[in-house]
């Protein structure tokens, strides 16, 4: 297995669940969750299935290339299908039968995991799936987002598919890991991981960040205004990855945090309470 | 005969599981009672993909005389006797003749009437109409939709069984039809399972690796790890929550041991078990109080034939303590005293400021309890201990591993040279966290935990805050049961009053409720706990009365009470004694105040008493000033003849006012020297009550 092989089984699997493959969000974002293909079509009633892979950045996780298991952006493979499958459960054991694990040998585990981002007012219920101890899924029933109740409900399955492919190679650190036959997760990631630790924790300027901030938060709040959603919600996604770099450089106080997540939230919400009545109205 | 019901679910969260299977319980027997079907040997198990009910019922209900009433008698029975058409209409409708009707009496007065048998129900008929609701009826924590349904659940609901008497009951709910198949192990063996019975049904799961009796489950858990132990001489960090959460998680238990390199047992002990715990739900081995560098795991598995599962449990708890040891050497660069200037910028709660600020009160707070309590020697390092007491908030490894608050702010103190009265009072200070969780050793732990939590208690009492029901976000009752059992296990004599006074001084101006306002709240949720206390050590409630009504201050000396009660209840002139002191009461009942005059006292009686009272009281006032409530129960004995004499010779209502008043006056000295040691009118003896 590689990670591109693994990209591709999971491509396959899911476009014959009957997902439309989608592309990767050009945003930097925390969580394929985040991205417009998720946000916006679990609202409202209309079915959707769709499936894709979506790196990740998560600026506190770095480790400057030095720790063979955390990474500052990682990759994501994100399916959602409303409403959900009866039989989900069993579609997605089917979908790691396809990559050729023996379930029968291994120790399979859905452990309460119940999924919460104040920062788009959403909330489900699910687990993490546990495979030998490691955690290689997160599996949701989306309850609630942009603040409104969803019905019908969408399930959301995020493969963490490092992790997964660690688990297919059977290797201990990430770096080691088969992007393509030749090419390794090394050659590919490793500078970049150390540039970006250094980046997000040491350099990055603060002041600009928090300028940046505010400047985001401004345009996300105007373009409501002018019913460009889709847009407003871009701005919004900018303000939360430009909280997460302040936040490795811990530039941010508690009482800060808490104000800065509910303007983003409040945003979020007004967004997503337009784009449902307009679906409404459609 | 045998009702079997199973409802499939994906996987509940364990808690939801042993909160359903209760009320799943209590609710069919209490539905069989209401319909009047005899339900015996009714059992509940699971587990998280399975929620089960055994009982023996009885075929159906008994059929019943019942009344049907029709048309007033006066409107039924014409005045010659003759049955009006109103009648034979009423008769008509039930195809009966009207001879059949008779006269009822009800409480609207009489009317004519129809007797008949009732066929009872028969119990598949009663099973069908009532399993819906009743399934639909179980409460979780939290619940969920799902795909285009509006029912709500813990998880999604995926099949029914439901059995009586080896024939299924219809029944269905949200689109699924009850049948007589299970599933077994939905990974090692997901076949289809025809039943026909519970031992049936039991069988069939375990042959398909599910062992459905949660009880089955842990015998073969707890054998396993003996297995794996007992070659090593080591034994599992005991740890109940733990195997709790797992026995229902898993179908089938397999335990797994595995190892970790040894240079990850240069962490702490603490560190170590958090790792293996928090995430990956494994159980640390030690031998004594060593770590050894293996784990113990429990997989939901029938066997790990390739190892499969033991080397990927291994692979992923090494990048645990890879992260965690990430974490420690970071952390240890920076100084706890660095860390506390930090602290302003964390909110301890939006009224009542930062944690820089809570710090400062402690500071004072321990200083104050350990002048009180007598440990000046202390104070120095526990004033250090208060100040560095919440700068481990600020560490990474907090950040990771929340429960390790407070012992990794003691072990980094440790590290960093701090002594051992500074850094034991910093790691103990949030214990006991729950009802199984020790007090601190030490002194000066159990002194910082207990002005952590009256902080606690004052300000977000003082804030207005009231908890109710089962509404308690700040933990107030956790923390008034901690002050409640440091005080009562330490022998702490400490007033609780005055110690809340100071610590509402130290909130200078943020309180918006007042003083007293304060003192009732937190002396309330400290008399709540104390009773819970009490009752758990096996006081009943009337002692429990009794003892508290002389009111809260030092716990010491009203456990020092209840004991005397206790152990006093039983003895011979006791009851003697308690009825005496509520003739007193009675009598005092409405009596205004009124000065003793001894000179006034003329009969010999009288003079007696107000001696022998005088005598008393001063020993018996002395023992209880050194807490010998016992004592000086024993001495305010001997008021008793005095007493009886009193009342057989003296007529308190003499006619003279001054002399009555008098004689009142005395009686009332007596009582307030009894109330000093307990209300003993709250006292109840079986005597009384026949």
């Amino acid at each position: 297995m590689s990670m591109q092989r693994l990209f591709l089984r999971l491509y396959d699997f899911w476009a014959g669940q009957g997902c439309y493959l989608a592309s990767s969000y050009d945003l930097e974002v925390g969580a394929g969750t985040m991205t417009p293909d998720t946000f916006f079509r679990v609202l409202g009633q209309k079915p959707w299935r769709v499936a894709y892979v979506q790196p990740s950045r998560r600026p506190t996780d770095g480790r400057y290339g030095e720790n063979p298991h955390r990474v500052q952006k990682h990759f994501q493979f994100q399916v959602i299908m409303k409403p959900s499958p009866l039989n989900i459960q069993r579609i997605y054991l089917d979908s790691l039968v396809s990559l050729g694990i023996n379930l029968s040998e291994h120790d399979l585990r859905f452990d309460e995991d119940d999924w919460e981002s104040p920062t788009i007012g959403a909330w489900g219920v699910g687990w993490q799936v546990m495979l030998d101890g490691l955690e290689i899924t997160q599996f949701t029933y989306f309850q609630q987002a942009g603040g409104l109740e969803l019905f019908p409900v969408s399930v959301e399955i995020t493969y963490g598919l490092e992790r997964l492919e660690m688990f297919l190679e059977q290797k201990d650190n990430i770096y080691d890991l088969k992007w393509s036959d030749d090419v390794n997760y090394h050659a590919l990631r490793f500078r970049e991981e150390r540039e970006f630790s250094i980046y997000n924790f040491e350099q990055a300027d603060v002041n600009m960040l928090q300028a940046s901030f505010y400047a985001a938060e401004k345009e996300a709040r105007r373009l409501i205004g002018q019913q460009l959603l889709l847009p407003a919600y871009d701005y919004c996604l900018k303000c939360s990855h430009l909280f997460n770099l302040l936040d490795a450089r811990k530039a941010i106080s508690v009482t800060e945090r808490v104000k800065m997540i509910g303007q983003i939230r409040t945003l979020v919400n007004q967004i997503a309470r337009l784009y449902a009545d307009q679906e409404g109205e459609n | 005969m045998e009702f079997l019901l199973e409802i499939m679910t994906e996987e509940l969260p364990s808690a939801h599981v042993m909160a359903a299977l209760a009320q799943l319980g209590e609710r069919f027997s209490q539905e069989m009672k209401t319909s009047g079907l005899e339900a015996s040997g009714l059992r509940v198990l699971g587990t998280c993909r399975r929620l089960v009910l055994v009982a023996d019922l009885g075929a159906g209900q008994p059929d019943q005389e019942e009344i049907v009433t029709g048309p007033p008698r006066s409107a039924g029975i014409a005045s010659d006797g003759s049955f009006t058409q109103a009648a034979f209409g009423f008769a008509r409708s039930h195809g009966v003749s009207v001879e059949e009707l008779q006269v009822v009496k009800t409480a609207r007065g009489e009317y004519l009437g129809l007797k008949r048998l009732k066929k009872g129900k028969s119990t598949p008929e009663i099973l069908m109409n009532k399993l819906p609701a009743l399934v639909a009826s179980l409460s979780f924590p939290k619940t969920m939709r799902w795909a285009d349904k509006s029912f709500r659940f813990s998880r999604p609901i995926k099949g029914l069984l439901c059995l009586f008497d080896q024939q299924v009951v219809r029944i269905s709910l949200e689109g699924l039809m009850s049948s007589n198949k299970t599933s077994g192990h939905f990974i090692h063996s997901p076949l289809k399972l025809a039943v026909s019975n519970y031992q049936e049904y039991y069988q069939a799961l375990k042959d398909n690796f599910v062992l459905v009796d949660p009880a089955e489950r842990k015998q073969r858990i707890l054998d396993q790890f003996y297995e794996k132990l007992t070659g090593l001489k080591a034994h599992v960090y005991p740890d109940d929550r733990l195997l709790e959460r797992l026995l229902w998680n898993v179908e089938y238990p397999l335990v797994v041991m595995g190892s970790f390199p040894d240079s990850y047992l240069s962490l702490p002990l603490e560190v170590l078990s958090t790792a293996m715990r928090e995430g990956q739900q494994l159980f640390s081995v030690v031998k004594g109080k060593k770590q050894l560098p293996y784990f113990l795991g429990i997989a939901d598995a029938p066997s790990d034939p390739k190892n499969y599962i033991v080397s990927g449990n291994e692979r992923v708890l090494k990048a645990r303590l890879e992260d965690a040891r990430f974490f420690w050497e970071n952390d240890l660069k920076i100084s706890l005293s660095e860390r506390v200037n930090q602290l302003s910028e964390v909110v301890f709660q939006e009224k009542l400021g930062s944690y820089g600020d809570k710090v400062t009160r402690l500071q004072e707070l321990v200083s104050y309890i350990s002048e009180r309590l007598g440990w000046r020697n202390l104070k120095k390092d526990l004033i250090e201990a208060a100040r560095l007491s919440k700068a481990d908030l600020l560490t990474e490894m907090v950040r990771e591993f929340p429960e390790l608050q407070g012992k990794i702010g003691g072990i980094y103190a440790e590290r960093q040279g701090w002594p051992e009265t500074v850094s034991r009072a910093i790691y103990e200070h949030y214990q006991p966290e729950s009802w199984e969780d020790p007090v601190p050793d030490s002194t000066g732990g159990a002194i910082l935990s207990m002005a952590d939590r009256i902080d606690t208690m004052v300000g977000i009492s003082g804030t207005g805050y009231n908890i109710s029901g089962s509404s308690d976000p700040y933990g107030l009752r956790r923390s008034a049961l901690g002050v409640v059992r440091i005080i009562l296990d330490k022998k702490f004599h400490l007033s609780l009053r005055r110690l809340i006074d100071k610590s509402v001084s130290l909130f200078k101006k943020k309180l918006t409720l007042t003083e007293e306002q304060v003192k009732a709240a937190c002396l309330g949720l400290i008399e709540g706990r104390v009773r819970f206390i009490f009752e758990k050590k096996g006081y009943s409630y009337d002692l429990i009365n009794a003892a508290l009504a002389p009111g809260l201050d030092y716990l010491d000396f009203t456990e020092a009470r209840i004991k005397a009660l206790s152990s006093l209840k039983a003895s011979r002139n006791f009851e003697q004694f308690i009825l005496m002191v509520k003739r007193v009461k009675n009598i005092l009942k409405d009596v205004p105040k009124a000065k003793l005059d001894p000179t006034r006292l003329t009969e010999k009686e009288e003079k007696e008493l107000y001696s022998a009272l005088n005598i008393v009281k001063k020993n018996a006032e002395e023992m209880m000033a050194r807490g010998d409530f016992a004592g000086a129960q024993k001495i305010i004995f001997r008021l008793q003849s005095p007493l009886n004499n009193f009342f057989d010779r003296v007529l308190v209502m003499a006619e003279d006012k001054k002399i009555r008043n008098n004689r009142l006056a005395l009686l009332a000295q007596v009582q307030s020297l009894i109330d000093k040691l307990a209300d003993y009118s709250q006292i109840v003896f079986s005597s009384e009550n026949s």
